[in-house]
């Protein structure tokens, strides 16, 4: 059992130190003999063994000659918890290049890949009221009507269904993602913009209108929308001149945005959206499966893969 | 007395601007540590007169000839041997008893006697003459302070072609009374090899005063380097024995259909030798006589005597041989029931950089016979220190704590 512990740490140590580089390669010696169903006779096991003890002997003795007298169960143990602990660590690196989270899809606890936790950061949503809780589980497309959102390649068997925010951080973050995703794999996609923020409600009703009124052109000023000042983007004067800049009719919009139809069709949307309990932005629905937080591309191609192959 | 410091300064490997931790070594009498005197005599020869003697007569050549004259010269003097001639270089002890197991006539019926404690070197050979010969092999057993049992040894004797025995043991530093048992044995019409690997390093011999007949030793355990030995052999024993390996050197002519040998030690040395190992072994025994073997004796059992009494304190562990440390050489083997003593010898060398010997030392047959797994033998030599023992009892308690 030890050889094999030894092997894999040593293996590890050993691309930071030459010693521990040596060690690996008794252990490998070890570990070969056994595998070959010969003995491990290079004295390798024993001198692990009084490394550990001297170790210990100068912290307590008493400990030591527990170590010495229960070897081979300690060797047991430590084979369990390394086994444990390798299957933990590949589950979770399996995760990791998955989802984008070592603990699995929008989970957000700790991830040694992912110290910081980008993969999992969102805008958070503060209006909401908790009348569901906020777990990825319960976000869900279902009695959601998309109908009246920006969409392009209809007829796609793929689905991908963006809820972003201009204004927010991490929907810029994945925004450009999203469009080589949809580019690369020529998907159905559905653009929602939340507003995460109350003041960039009118934001909504622009989108709307620029879909409506300029159809296919409005995926160019939506993309602009995602690079401009995060904080200009509050001033309706600046998005005018946005819009002037694309050559949109300002007043066509303006009338456009001032119709109650208008108001209705984009407070259904927000009611719509908030259907899905979404906690935060961006959050990514591949084909109605839903990824809260930046990921990584390879991320989102996964989810649209049948096999882990880009 | 010997003054540790200045011997100690002779040993590179002491140096301790060279070694982050200096290595307190106890296992002499497996290899002794070389003295920077004997690396550089084998220096020059390899840097200024790396020739054969004996072959050629240029300069460089007759300069390794005379050298190598000089060390046996030496090597004769040093065991108080009659002649030069009587020197035959090998390269260790076991390379000296096959020799003369090889070379000496036996047939079928033959006696061949040793003691309960030989080394593998001088216990093998003979028990292939036993199968391929039909020689027979008796033990002199020993008695149980394990010193040597002279009364049963007077009646093994008769009949005895060849008493093939080790003059302190490398198992538990015991030596054998071998000028008594000798002249016994020639009483008896005996010849007698005496294996002193273990005691040349640490006493005086005088082969005329043993009056042995063959004697072997290895340069490695007496500073020479290794791969260096010597076969004595009185003159008239030597021209009697058949050479084992011939060759070049070994003989005086040859033609298409016959040869003759050369007389002894030439005989005995076909090929190319160990020029370089050669001069070493002269100058580890030049150092030694300049030391003088009764401070090494002295220095030795001031130690031994402090190692034993301090670990006659632990009642767990049990010395090998006799409890007397002034009979024990420089050699202290103990183990502990049922702890395995390679253990016991990782754990001083990982805990306190202290080398000792852990095993069977080559003498599985007294292991086999008394049922004991093994033992840890610490063997001392001159540059051992009081401190280094005060480490070793030191590392020795906390270890037993734990096992």
């Amino acid at each position: 059992m030890l050889c094999i512990i030894a092997l894999i740490v040593f293996s590890v140590l050993g691309i930071f130190s030459a010693t521990h580089r040596a060690l690996a390669k008794e252990a490998l010696d070890c570990v070969f003999r056994r595998i070959t169903l010969r003995p491990c006779n290079t004295g390798f096991k024993e001198k692990i063994k009084n490394k550990i003890i001297v170790k210990l002997m100068s912290r307590s003795v008493f400990v030591a000659r527990l170590f010495n007298k229960h070897f081979e169960i300690f060797s047991w143990i430590f084979f369990i918890l390394m086994i444990g602990s390798t299957f933990w660590v590949v589950k979770g690196g399996y995760n990791f290049y998955l989802y984008g989270s070592c603990n699995g899809l929008n989970q957000s606890g700790f991830c040694a890949f992912d110290p910081k936790g980008e993969n999992n950061k969102v805008t958070d949503i503060s209006q909401q009221c908790g009348a569901v809780e906020k777990k990825e589980e319960n976000v869900t497309l279902k009695n959601i009507d998309l109908s009246t959102f920006p969409t392009k390649n209809i007829g796609s068997k793929d689905t991908v269904f963006l809820i972003g925010c201009y204004e927010c951080d991490y929907t810029r973050k994945a925004y450009s993602d999203i469009q080589n995703l949809v580019k690369d794999k020529k998907t159905n996609y559905i653009f929602a913009h939340y507003p995460a923020k109350e003041d960039t409600n009118y934001l909504s009703e622009v989108g709307y209108c620029v879909y409506k009124e300029y159809g296919e052109r409005f995926w160019a000023f939506n993309d602009y929308l995602f690079t401009v000042d995060k904080v200009e983007i509050y001033q309706p004067e600046y998005i005018a001149a946005i819009l002037k800049n694309f050559d949109f009719d300002g007043k066509k919009i303006n009338d456009c945005i001032d119709n109650t139809e208008t108001k209705k069709i984009v407070s259904d949307q927000v009611n719509q959206l908030r259907k899905t309990h979404l906690y935060g932005t961006p959050t990514v629905f591949i084909n109605g499966k839903a990824l809260v937080g930046p990921k990584p591309l390879r991320v989102y191609k996964s989810m649209l893969n049948k096999f882990i192959i880009f | 007395m010997l003054n540790s410091e200045i011997v100690r300064a002779d040993f590179k490997i002491f140096n301790e601007s060279s070694n982050k931790k200096l290595p307190i070594y106890f296992d002499n009498a497996s290899m002794s540590l070389k003295p920077v005197q004997v690396v550089e005599v084998m220096n020059d020869y390899y840097f200024n007169h790396p020739t054969a003697a004996g072959r050629s007569s240029y300069k460089l050549a007759t300069l390794t000839a005379s050298k190598i004259k000089e060390v046996r010269r030496r090597v004769a003097n040093f065991i108080n041997a009659n002649s030069e001639s009587e020197i035959i270089f090998v390269r260790n002890t076991t390379e000296a008893i096959n020799l003369l197991a090889h070379s000496m006539k036996f047939e079928a019926g033959d006696v061949i006697l040793t003691t309960d404690k030989e080394h593998n070197s001088n216990l093998v050979p003979w028990q292939i003459l036993v199968e391929k010969k039909g020689v027979e092999h008796k033990i002199v057993r020993s008695k149980n302070d394990g010193t040597f049992d002279l009364e049963s040894y007077k009646e093994l004797v008769k009949g005895v072609k060849l008493v093939s025995m080790v003059h302190t043991s490398n198992l538990d530093g015991t030596t054998i009374t071998a000028k008594e048992i000798i002249k016994i044995a020639h009483d008896n019409g005996a010849l007698v090899l005496l294996d002193a690997a273990q005691s040349a390093p640490h006493q005086k011999i005088d082969v005329r005063d043993l009056d042995v007949d063959f004697l072997a030793f290895s340069g490695h355990k007496m500073l020479g380097p290794t791969g260096t030995g010597v076969l004595y052999g009185k003159s008239n024993l030597l021209e009697k024995l058949e050479p084992f390996m011939v060759g070049g050197g070994s003989v005086e002519y040859s033609t298409y259909t016959e040869y003759k040998m050369l007389p002894a030690p030439e005989k005995f040395e076909a090929g190319l030798q160990d020029y370089a190992g050669i001069i070493g072994l002269g100058e580890a025994i030049k150092y030694l006589e300049t030391l003088g073997f009764d401070n090494i004796k002295e220095q030795e059992l001031k130690l031994n005597r402090y190692i034993t009494d301090e670990l006659n304190k632990i009642k767990e562990i049990r010395i090998i041989g006799p409890a007397d440390p002034s009979l024990r050489a420089g050699i202290i083997s103990f183990y502990v029931d049922g702890v395995d003593m390679h253990q016991f010898a990782l754990l001083l060398d990982e805990m306190s950089g202290v080398m000792i010997r852990s095993g069977q030392h080559c003498v599985h047959s007294w292991f086999n016979d008394k049922k004991i797994k093994n033992s840890a033998r610490i063997s001392l030599y001159f540059y051992n220190t009081m401190e280094e023992a005060e480490i070793l009892v030191s590392s020795l308690i906390k270890i037993m704590k734990i096992i």
